[in-house]
């Protein structure tokens, strides 16, 4: 039991544990906040509450911890800024081969009535589509990295896609 | 199986839109199928991971040391000190039954044995006995001046540093002072243990060993000592002994270097006022004395 707990207090492991999780934590942070500085910054300052407080860490549960001081220290954020989202520079259409301008022009606008739709889902609804989208995680995936059960993510999920649906559909007309 | 399930089962991977379609031919997916696929392009920053942890190294922190090895220890000397308040103060309640007399200078005590004898501790004593024990054995130790009303029974010991006294029931005084030992009998009879020799006393004779030498001592007719009705008696004493006792009297400090003080006093000295003690006690030996403060200073008429 000591060694285990005190391994997150070895600087090296401490290291490696960082590398691993950087990534996704951070990723998660930006679905919760939409905001790229905002969100590095809640992820270093979850990284710094682990090396704080190491030796009271069960390492196996310290990738846990990480989202959930990350949410945390969210939540606890209380200016909820205007989430900003872009897609990525090499994006393809749907359909590969069509290159018809005007379809090319619908789907541009699609896809950013899409992102003003997702930017207007709550930051549980949006972490838990964006985790299932861009990370391609299943339920159980998220259920568990979240520390919530697979039925509220389901919930979260289903939330997010009636709300998608409807204000894509309504701005379409 | 609900339209709504289905929808999440499709966007967990586990069936397809064609599946979806066939189940629902009249709804239109596109939407939804167009969210889920170009949401899927929606970037998520890219971080340096090697460059974030550097930057996280810079911080300073507030780090706690690990703290579970000095709480146990800590823990472990807390139990072991109420373990070892716990056993003493059991020990004093429960086996130590000495109990303990002391008085300091200027002081005397009165109070009763368990068997109801009198015992008058004169000033700057101590006395001692065990409780439990005094019914088999009564003996108690002594150190100072005493005076024993003992109601009869057993043997009734007491144990000074200099010796013993025995007695069945009297009434006697025991002066055990630095260079000075002292029995005297005033009721009964009394036996004096000194230096594995045994004497007895009668009524109205005394023992008196003065620097580790037994000296005689006139008869008295007194029926307590004097220093009950707070005042010393001395027959023939060594004057350095008289002013020990005014020392513990008076809580003074008495310098007699400049006089004789192996010349022997006879008479006697009260204990309520100063100056008349120091006065009763020079003015015979043809001495004089100075006060300042808690200081006496005995000096020679002569010499002012």
């Amino acid at each position: 039991m000591g060694t285990h707990k005190h391994k997150l207090c070895e600087e090296s492991y401490f290291n490696s544990f960082y590398l691993e999780h950087i990534q996704a934590v951070n990723s998660f942070a930006f679905y919760k906040c939409g905001d790229k500085a905002a969100s590095l910054d809640f992820v270093q300052d979850a990284f710094a509450k682990i090396w704080e407080n190491c030796s009271k860490i069960d390492f196996e549960k310290a990738k846990t911890y990480l989202f959930t001081t990350v949410n945390n220290l969210f939540l606890n954020t209380v200016r909820h800024q205007k989430v900003v989202m872009s897609y990525a520079k090499a994006s393809p259409y749907m359909d590969k081969t069509n290159q018809n301008p005007e379809y090319l022009l619908e789907e541009d606008e699609f896809k950013q009535r899409l992102l003003l739709a997702i930017s207007d889902l709550s930051e549980d609804q949006r972490d838990v589509f964006l985790l299932n989208r861009i990370e391609d995680k299943k339920y159980r995936e998220i259920a568990e990295l979240l520390n919530i059960s697979q039925k509220t993510v389901e919930k979260r999920m289903s939330g997010a896609l009636k709300i998608l649906r409807k204000k894509v559909d309504n701005l379409k007309i | 199986m609900n339209k709504e399930t289905d929808i999440l089962k499709w966007f967990d991977g586990e069936i397809s839109i064609k599946d979806i379609r066939k189940k629902y031919p009249e709804e239109d997916f596109s939407v939804l199928e167009k969210a889920g696929y170009y949401s899927k392009q929606i970037e998520a920053p890219i971080i340096d991971a090697q460059k974030a942890l550097e930057d996280f190294k810079t911080r300073t922190f507030k780090k706690e040391a690990p703290k579970v090895i000095p709480l146990n220890f800590k823990s472990f000397l807390k139990i072991a000190a109420i373990l070892v308040v716990m056993l003493t103060s059991a020990y004093f309640v429960f086996f130590n039954n000495t109990k303990s007399y002391t008085t300091k200078i200027a002081q005397t005590e009165t109070f009763s044995l368990p068997d109801h004898s009198e015992v008058i501790l004169n000033a700057q004593s101590k006395l001692s006995f065990n409780k439990k024990q005094w019914e088999e054995n009564r003996s108690l130790e002594l150190t100072g001046e005493a005076f024993f009303k003992v109601t009869k029974g057993e043997k009734f010991t007491v144990h000074t540093p200099v010796g013993s006294i025995q007695v069945l029931g009297t009434q006697f005084n025991v002066k055990e002072r630095a260079n000075y030992f002292e029995v005297q009998c005033y009721e009964g009879s009394v036996s004096v243990t000194h230096h594995k020799e045994k004497l007895v006393l009668t009524p109205g004779k005394s023992f008196r060993v003065i620097n580790n030498k037994v000296v005689l001592a006139k008869d008295f007719n007194a029926k307590a000592p004097s220093w009950l009705e707070k005042e010393s008696t001395f027959d023939e004493i060594p004057l350095w002994q008289v002013i020990n006792e005014l020392e513990i009297q008076y809580d003074i400090t008495i310098n007699a270097s400049k006089i004789d003080v192996s010349k022997t006093f006879s008479g006697s000295f009260t204990h309520t006022d100063k100056n008349i003690a120091l006065q009763s006690v020079t003015i015979p030996l043809k001495l004089s004395y100075k006060i300042s403060g808690n200081n006496v200073e005995l000096y020679n008429y002569e010499q002012n």
